[in-house]
């Protein structure tokens, strides 16, 4: 009996393990959608709109969803409060913030971090260059991000499965 | 001190500047901070260098040096880390905060097509506190009205008398309401953003509650703008000179909007003799002429003359003193 019951719980967290591995794959292109609308708002609101970046964060953080809308409202937060002395500091410390809870990976942060050193810093002109170039960069790994879900989230979830239960029929 | 701009300032100029004796810094009127110069300060009629404890001094190296990294940083704080939203401020020279606070700007300035496309590496700051005279306009003002009707008046001043001030207060007490006329929608068409100091489209200055502001817009256009959209009663206009604006005056002097506007000038002769204002004044568009001169300290009103000019007032009137 407690043999059966010990099998069914390897077999749950098994498939657990495989199922949050798989979800990752699932979310990193979720989150790089989010993640590129947020630029195309801030380009809208910097070429068109001439917001202040403060105020520009503080508009996309309460649009996009989840962690990345969340990452945006720290950095304007940051920036109101002086605690960033400049753009390209309270990205950084908003990035290091948020970054472990989001599924995306170092290319995207690198992505992320380069814009900062410029953002605010230049005439119009250039800003939509450089939000251009990102979102650019962003939509290369977001098709890399999508293949990989598709090749990955299904075989880590049966993979899960499937392991525990080699370890269930090796059990008895 | 005033605390909008404490709060544009970096830390490091802010906390000289607090360390200033009280009587100095209640009458500060610009902070210029140049790079790689000592910072200078002018009050009242003087002006100094400040040491980097607060005290005043003379001699130029003992000033407290205003380095690169504090440039980007003030120009940082003043554009909100936003360069981008300042194109047209760097393109005129001077950025208006808060508060109705100017700064002007020098630095590298970069072309394109011929035309000032704007400052790059901005390294003197000029930052020049406003400050309201309130009340400016009380000894003007039973001049300026006729049966219920305000009259078509010109303000006449050398530079640096007071002739923005005083249209600013006309402005605000005919928006306001007064003694002598009850309130009127106001037009105010600020070219040069001196008048009502807009943020954003927002009047910095107290222009009255019933004030439409058309901010950084060329003169005549805006007064035709005004009349067709906002229907004011008065318009008030800084600086009349070109032609066009001569002849936007005239439009509006007879779709029954009065008009209220300066010109430099030291007399009311000296003002007839260039062209658009004299045809004016031949032609008896204006009803009163303001003439201030400095006299008895800035904002000396010297003479108010009907518009035959025989003079209505009785003395001088000094009221910025």
């Amino acid at each position: 009996m407690v043999k059966l019951i010990g099998a069914v719980l390897i077999l749950f967290s098994a498939s657990m393990i495989g199922w949050q591995i798989g979800r990752n794959y699932a979310f990193r292109p979720v989150q790089l959608r989010a993640l590129l609308v947020a630029l195309q708002m801030l380009e809208t609101e910097i070429v068109y709109g001439l917001t202040p970046l403060h105020r520009a964060f503080v508009k996309i953080g309460h649009r996009v969803p989840d962690e990345v809308g969340r990452l945006f409202l720290t950095a304007a937060e940051l920036l109101i409060t002086e605690r960033a002395q400049t753009a390209e500091d309270a990205l950084r410390q908003a990035i290091d913030a948020h970054w472990p809870q989001t599924a995306l990976r170092r290319q995207e942060r690198d992505v992320l971090s380069s814009l900062g050193q410029v953002l605010g810093s230049s005439d119009r002109e250039d800003q939509q260059k450089h939000l251009r170039l990102a979102v650019t960069h962003l939509r290369g790994l977001e098709e890399e991000a999508r293949a990989e879900q598709g090749r990955y989230e299904k075989m880590y979830k049966s993979l899960g499965f499937l392991c525990g239960l080699l370890v269930v029929i090796l059990m008895f | 001190m005033v605390k909008e701009i404490m709060a544009i300032l970096p830390a490091s100029v802010r906390s000289i500047l607090t360390a200033l004796p009280s009587a100095v810094r209640e009458h500060l009127e610009e902070i210029r901070l140049r790079q790689n110069q000592p910072m200078e300060i002018r009050y009242g009629q003087q002006s100094s260098y400040v040491t980097p404890s607060g005290q005043l001094t003379a001699i130029a190296r003992q000033g407290w040096i205003f380095s690169e990294e504090q440039a980007v940083k003030l120009l940082n704080q003043v554009s909100q880390h936003s360069l981008y939203a300042l194109e047209e401020e760097l393109k005129r020279g001077y950025i208006t905060v808060v508060g109705g606070h100017r700064i002007g700007i020098a630095g590298k300035v970069v072309m394109e097509k011929g035309e000032v496309k704007g400052i790059r590496d901005v390294t003197s700051f000029n930052i020049r506190i406003a400050r309201e005279k309130k009340g400016a306009a009380h000894r003007v003002l039973p001049f300026l009205f006729e049966n219920g009707r305000v009259h078509n008046t010109l303000i006449i001043s050398p530079p640096q008398c007071g002739k923005t001030t005083l249209l600013r207060d006309i402005a605000r007490s005919l928006s306001y309401g007064n003694e002598w006329a009850s309130s009127r929608k106001v037009g105010i068409v600020d070219e040069r953003s001196e008048l009502a100091g807009c943020l954003n489209g927002v009047p910095q200055r107290d222009v009255g509650p019933r004030t439409d502001v058309l901010d950084a817009c060329p003169k005549a256009v805006g007064m035709m703008m005004l009349i067709r959209s906002m229907s004011p009663d008065v318009l008030i206009v800084d600086e009349i000179g070109r032609t066009e604006d001569g002849e936007a005056v005239w439009e509006a002097i007879h779709a029954g909007v009065a008009v209220i506007c300066t010109a430099h000038g030291a007399d009311v002769s000296e003002v007839a003799q260039r062209p658009t204002l004299g045809r004016l004044i031949q032609y008896g568009a204006f009803s009163r002429y303001i003439l201030l001169s400095r006299t008895n300290g800035v904002g000396t009103v010297e003479a108010v003359y009907d518009g035959s000019l025989t003079r209505v007032d009785r003395e001088k009137i000094a009221w910025l003193s």
